[in-house]
């Protein structure tokens, strides 16, 4: 599904975010992806979802290499990446249901289509009842349970998430695993989760990914929280 | 399709009233261009009728030299200066017929002093040429001139030389005061635009999150755009439409003598206001494409 081969990323600045990251991520694999500011974490995610390109070697996502993707395939590329960040980024002035359906709205889904899947990963993500409400109107837990909904709306088939919990207190950080790994395993979406929640990573293990000073210092297959020293 | 359609316009519709103070001072700046395209506009096409009228007006007389008044050397000409391209109609005038036409140029009573001269004629035989374009009239009278027979020729050529040399020069100012005042407009709507954009920051990378097309993004944005260039466009076009209209009637349809007649108000106010329109839209898209294609283009 996911594979970076020597995959080196150097900005304009001299700064080398990645440097020869090798990496294979199967189809419903759940990874955490852990590691210090600085450490290339972001960069992996910018690599994954087309924004930026690998200054040397491949990144190849669902068979496309990412990389050599024209600017104007980009778009197309993305429906298969799912992208959840800290901060939620719901429009305001649309409802639950409007922010969800928006996703579907943008790449021209048919209308009942796109009514029948926000019913779904409304249902999925257990928002049924705040269809008509406005994100203001949500605690912080729903609003990221809107926009995990809108981030799979598409089916797609890897879904990242970056910090998804970071903003969150304990238990609905843990709320919000349980989310994650039923959609893993009911969508059998792909995902890779970046955090710094020890307890978290520790509670519900996975394969988990250390980077530091954009290199893979671990890759264990046991799980749990890797202090590199 | 519909549905998506109307979802752009709406959103255009949303953006000119999310930046109204900058939406304004764009239009404003639309509203100056095409004001001065507008007078360029009615100024030229005015100039152009009063030249092209002169022009077509001007006949080339032919005077034919004493020597050369035989019928045969009459016949002759005749048929040489029709053999010459761009010719339209030539017609023959005999030195009496060219001693009337003089002594009629007088008041009557003194013509009386002329007479004592019909019996020694002292014009000439002359042809009056009409060209079929104004602008050949030149070239068309020296190859006249080069005629066997042909004293000289004469035409009104210096003085509508000078008015068609008056017209380029007025069009090739007035285009480039055009082409800088339509590059400020569509500077202004750019940085409008880039206003939007960046309040709707969030909304694009949601769209370019989920896999919008780049065509999808930019569609609201170049809508407003539009709108401005069309809001732009109002003033002008109200402005040449009653400001040619009451003009026009004021002058009764002529200006200084019967021989500037300047064009009638319908459909010519029509013309001019559906090109008016036309920049605006033209100013606003080409505005609001750049700006938000710059923007597109910057993030992958």
């Amino acid at each position: 599904m996911i594979e970076l081969k020597d995959a080196v990323k150097a900005y304009k600045n001299g700064v080398k975010a990645l440097n020869g990251v090798n990496l294979t991520i199967h189809q419903g694999e759940f990874v955490y992806i852990i590691g210090p500011t600085g450490s290339g974490k972001s960069t992996l995610i910018k690599l994954l979802d087309g924004e930026e390109i690998p200054s040397k070697g491949s990144v190849i996502v669902a068979g496309i290499n990412v990389g050599k993707l024209k600017h104007s395939k980009v778009p197309i590329y993305r429906r298969n990446i799912g992208v959840v960040f800290q901060d939620y980024r719901l429009l305001e002035r649309k409802t639950v249901f409007e922010n969800i359906a928006y996703a579907l709205e943008v790449i021209d889904a048919p209308k009942n289509i796109i009514r029948r899947r926000v019913r779904e990963v409304m249902n999925l993500v257990g928002l049924d009842d705040k269809g008509n409400a406005f994100p203001s109107e949500l605690s912080g837990g729903q609003q990221q349970r809107v926009a995990i909904a809108r981030a799979i709306a598409n089916k797609p088939k890897v879904l990242i998430a970056d910090e998804p919990t970071g903003n969150l207190d304990p238990t609905k950080s843990d709320e919000i695993m349980v989310l994650l790994e039923k959609i893993n395993r009911e969508e059998n979406t792909t995902i890779l989760m970046v955090t710094h929640d020890e307890a978290l990573v520790n509670k519900h293990q996975k394969r988990t990914i250390v980077l530091e000073s954009g290199v893979i210092v671990a890759d264990t297959f046991q799980g749990g929280y890797f202090k590199h020293d | 399709m519909i549905n998506r359609f109307l979802r752009h316009i709406k959103e255009g519709f949303y953006g000119v009233g999310r930046h109204s103070a900058m939406s304004v001072s764009s239009a404003s700046a639309v509203t100056i261009t095409l004001l001065l395209i507008s007078i360029f506009l009615v100024v030229t096409s005015n100039l152009e009728k009063i030249t092209s009228k002169i022009e077509n007006s001007v006949k080339i007389s032919v005077i034919v030299s004493y020597d050369f008044e035989a019928q045969e050397d009459l016949d002759r000409i005749d048929s040489q200066i029709k053999n010459i391209a761009g010719v339209k109609l030539v017609t023959f005038s005999d030195k009496e017929m060219e001693f009337d036409f003089y002594i009629n140029s007088f008041p009557e009573e003194e013509r009386v002093i002329f007479e004592p001269y019909r019996s020694e004629n002292p014009m000439h035989h002359a042809f009056y040429v009409e060209v079929n374009e104004g602008s050949m009239l030149q070239e068309i009278a020296s190859k006249i001139s080069a005629i066997e027979g042909v004293e000289k020729t004469n035409y009104g050529g210096e003085s509508s030389t000078m008015l068609v040399n008056a017209l380029a020069t007025t069009r090739q100012g007035g285009f480039i005061l055009v082409i800088a005042l339509s590059l400020l407009a569509i500077y202004l709507v750019q940085n409008t635009i880039k206003l939007t954009i960046f309040a709707r920051s969030n909304e694009i990378w949601i769209m370019r999150n989920v896999g919008a097309k780049n065509g999808y993004i930019r569609a609201p944005f170049v809508v407003e755009g539009i709108i401005i260039g069309m809001l732009g466009a109002i003033i002008p076009i109200l402005t040449t439409i009653f400001a040619y209209i009451y003009l026009y009637n004021k002058l009764g349809g002529k200006l200084l003598s019967g021989i500037f007649v300047l064009i009638p108000p319908h459909p010519f106010v029509l013309y001019i206001s559906c090109i008016l329109l036309a920049v605006g839209i033209g100013v606003g898209f080409i505005g609001s494409f750049f700006s938000v294609t710059k923007y597109l283009r910057w993030k992958r």
